[in-house]
């Protein structure tokens, strides 16, 4: 009897979970709107991981991330990167203290992203699709 | 000279309206304690904080768009705090997949090199002693970097060359390692969850100690026996180091191991060859790992052959200095460490872990160690 109610508990708490998951952000990833370069998760994480320097056109690539307890961030790093956010910082102490790299500017929020976005040809960042706005160009992240 | 080095490559750079000037730093705050009264890395059965603490500030500065200039001040517990410019060296990036280093700078000897003392960066309170526990992981010289990808496969090829200059502590006194003529290539690569890797070293190699220098002198050379003193001596002697790793991480478990080999031959120095297997897995915020390392520095001596050849009467002295030369370099050991990583923050990582050691050549140096370990980075 016990049991049974706490199935069912269950059971509503899973389908709570995966519908507050759909219902929840869906990043994309934003670049000035004259910025012509293919983009995919794939390139988005090389140049998130700074191991890729460039657009696909040639063109420098500056990416823009989140700051680490933002939510966005965490699911970029999850979902995009692999890793967990911590594992990122690990990625990234190792390549600053051997000279091979710095890790992408921070910004607070998906404002201040589509702000920088918007007035920098060579930047690229992540923002929930949500936030997106004309000034910057739009690109899905799957 | 290589801190003004650094200062003025700082100071250069930030003359330059343009230049960017960044600071990052770590810290290791490592303490340590033994289970009785044989001690293990440095530690003993009083808790200590000397033997591994760590506190470094890097200091790095765009020279122009093509070139960086990187300081690295580093202070170890073991040498009381005493803040010493242990890299220092001008990057030039060459192209999007080529630069060059050169200065004071680490070698690529193992996965870990770069890394080394940036606890922060892996799973463990420090690197399996038994393979990077070597006297020659900082370079003078210069090294070159080669990165690309193709598809998924990323690889990465780096070729070094210099010297190494070292005072080492040895069980008879204190000595002075000299490497030249250093020729490093090393190779990796990785592939989705898989990395390879391999490095290949070799140099001439000379160890000035006065025991040892005295005793080859006293039994040999005085007595003519030229060419026995220059095999047991350790001195420009062709010295080869050769190592391959591989790792296997989803990022949600991790298994890996290094195998290392160090020879030179022509000298009193046994060939040591070391491995580690470690494996692990990230659970939420706690990384779990164990490490199993084993060390054998213990081989039949060499040069009984010569002796053998010698007239009987130089024998019984001859064959004593050989292998008194040779016995207090041997070394035979085996370490299990059981550790977890806990990360705080994004920058901040708590660690504990017990190690016990096996000695295969005296068993009363068996040790067990429980170590807590703080990493930041900033």
């Amino acid at each position: 009897m016990h049991t049974h109610i706490l199935r069912k508990g269950l059971i509503s708490a899973v389908i709570g979970c995966s519908m507050s998951f759909v219902a929840s952000a869906e990043l994309v990833l934003v670049v000035h709107p004259s910025n012509d370069a293919s983009l995919d998760a794939k390139t988005a994480q090389r140049i998130f991981l700074g191991k890729e320097s460039k657009f696909s056109n040639g063109k420098e690539a500056i990416p823009i991330n989140q700051a680490p307890d933002s939510a966005n961030r965490a699911s970029f790093d999850t979902d995009t990167l692999g890793r967990s956010s911590t594992q990122v910082a690990a990625y990234w102490s190792k390549l600053v203290f051997t000279g091979k790299g710095i890790p992408p500017k921070e910004v607070g929020n998906d404002a201040e992203v589509i702000a920088m976005v918007a007035s920098n040809q060579d930047a690229i960042g992540y923002v929930d699709s949500a936030s997106v706005t004309s000034a910057v160009k739009a690109i899905p992240l799957n | 000279m290589k801190k003004l080095f650094v200062l003025s490559a700082v100071a250069l750079a930030s003359f330059n309206t343009q230049a960017e000037v960044r600071i990052n730093g770590f810290a290791n705050l490592v303490g340590g304690i033994t289970s009785s009264d044989e001690s293990l890395y440095g530690y003993d059965d009083t808790m200590s904080f000397a033997s591994e603490s760590v506190f470094a500030v890097q200091v790095s500065a765009d020279v122009n768009s093509k070139m960086t200039a990187t300081g690295q001040l580093v202070a170890r517990g073991k040498n009381d705090y005493e803040a010493d410019f242990e890299w220092a060296y001008l990057t030039y990036k060459a192209t999007d997949n080529v630069s060059v280093s050169a200065g004071r700078l680490r070698l690529p000897l193992f996965k870990y090199s770069a890394s080394k003392d940036v606890g922060y960066s892996y799973h463990w309170i420090n690197a399996p002693r038994a393979i990077y526990d070597v006297n020659f992981n900082n370079l003078d010289g210069i090294r070159l970097d080669y990165n690309n990808y193709a598809g998924d496969l990323e690889y990465n090829l780096q070729g070094a060359f210099g010297t190494v200059s070292n005072d080492l502590n040895t069980s008879v006194g204190p000595a002075r390692l000299q490497v030249d003529n250093l020729m490093l290539l090393s190779a990796e690569a990785t592939y989705n969850y898989l990395k390879v890797r391999a490095s290949y070293v070799t140099a001439k190699a000379s160890v000035a100690n006065d025991f040892i220098d005295g005793t080859i002198k006293a039994a040999f050379r005085d007595n003519g026996l030229d060419e026995l003193a220059n095999n047991i001596a350790f001195y420009d002697d062709t010295a080869t180091f050769t190592g391959f790793g591989i790792e296997y991480d989803t990022f949600n478990w991790f298994v890996g191991g290094e195998w290392t080999q160090i020879k030179i031959e022509d000298s009193f120095n046994p060939t040591n060859t070391a491995f580690y297997v470690t494996a692990g897995f990230r659970t939420g915020k706690w990384t779990p790992s164990v490490t199993y390392e084993s060390f054998d520095g213990n081989n039949p001596f060499k040069f009984l052959d010569k002796v053998a050849a010698l007239p009987a009467p130089f024998q019984p002295t001859a064959t004593a200095v050989v292998v008194g030369l040779q016995q207090p370099f041997a070394d035979e050991y085996s370490v299990i460490n059981l550790g977890v990583r806990y990360d705080l923050d994004t920058n901040v990582a708590l660690k504990a872990d017990i190690s016990k050691s096996s000695n295969d050549m005296n068993s009363a140096e068996d040790a067990t160690l429980v170590r807590f370990a703080v990493n930041y980075v900033f």
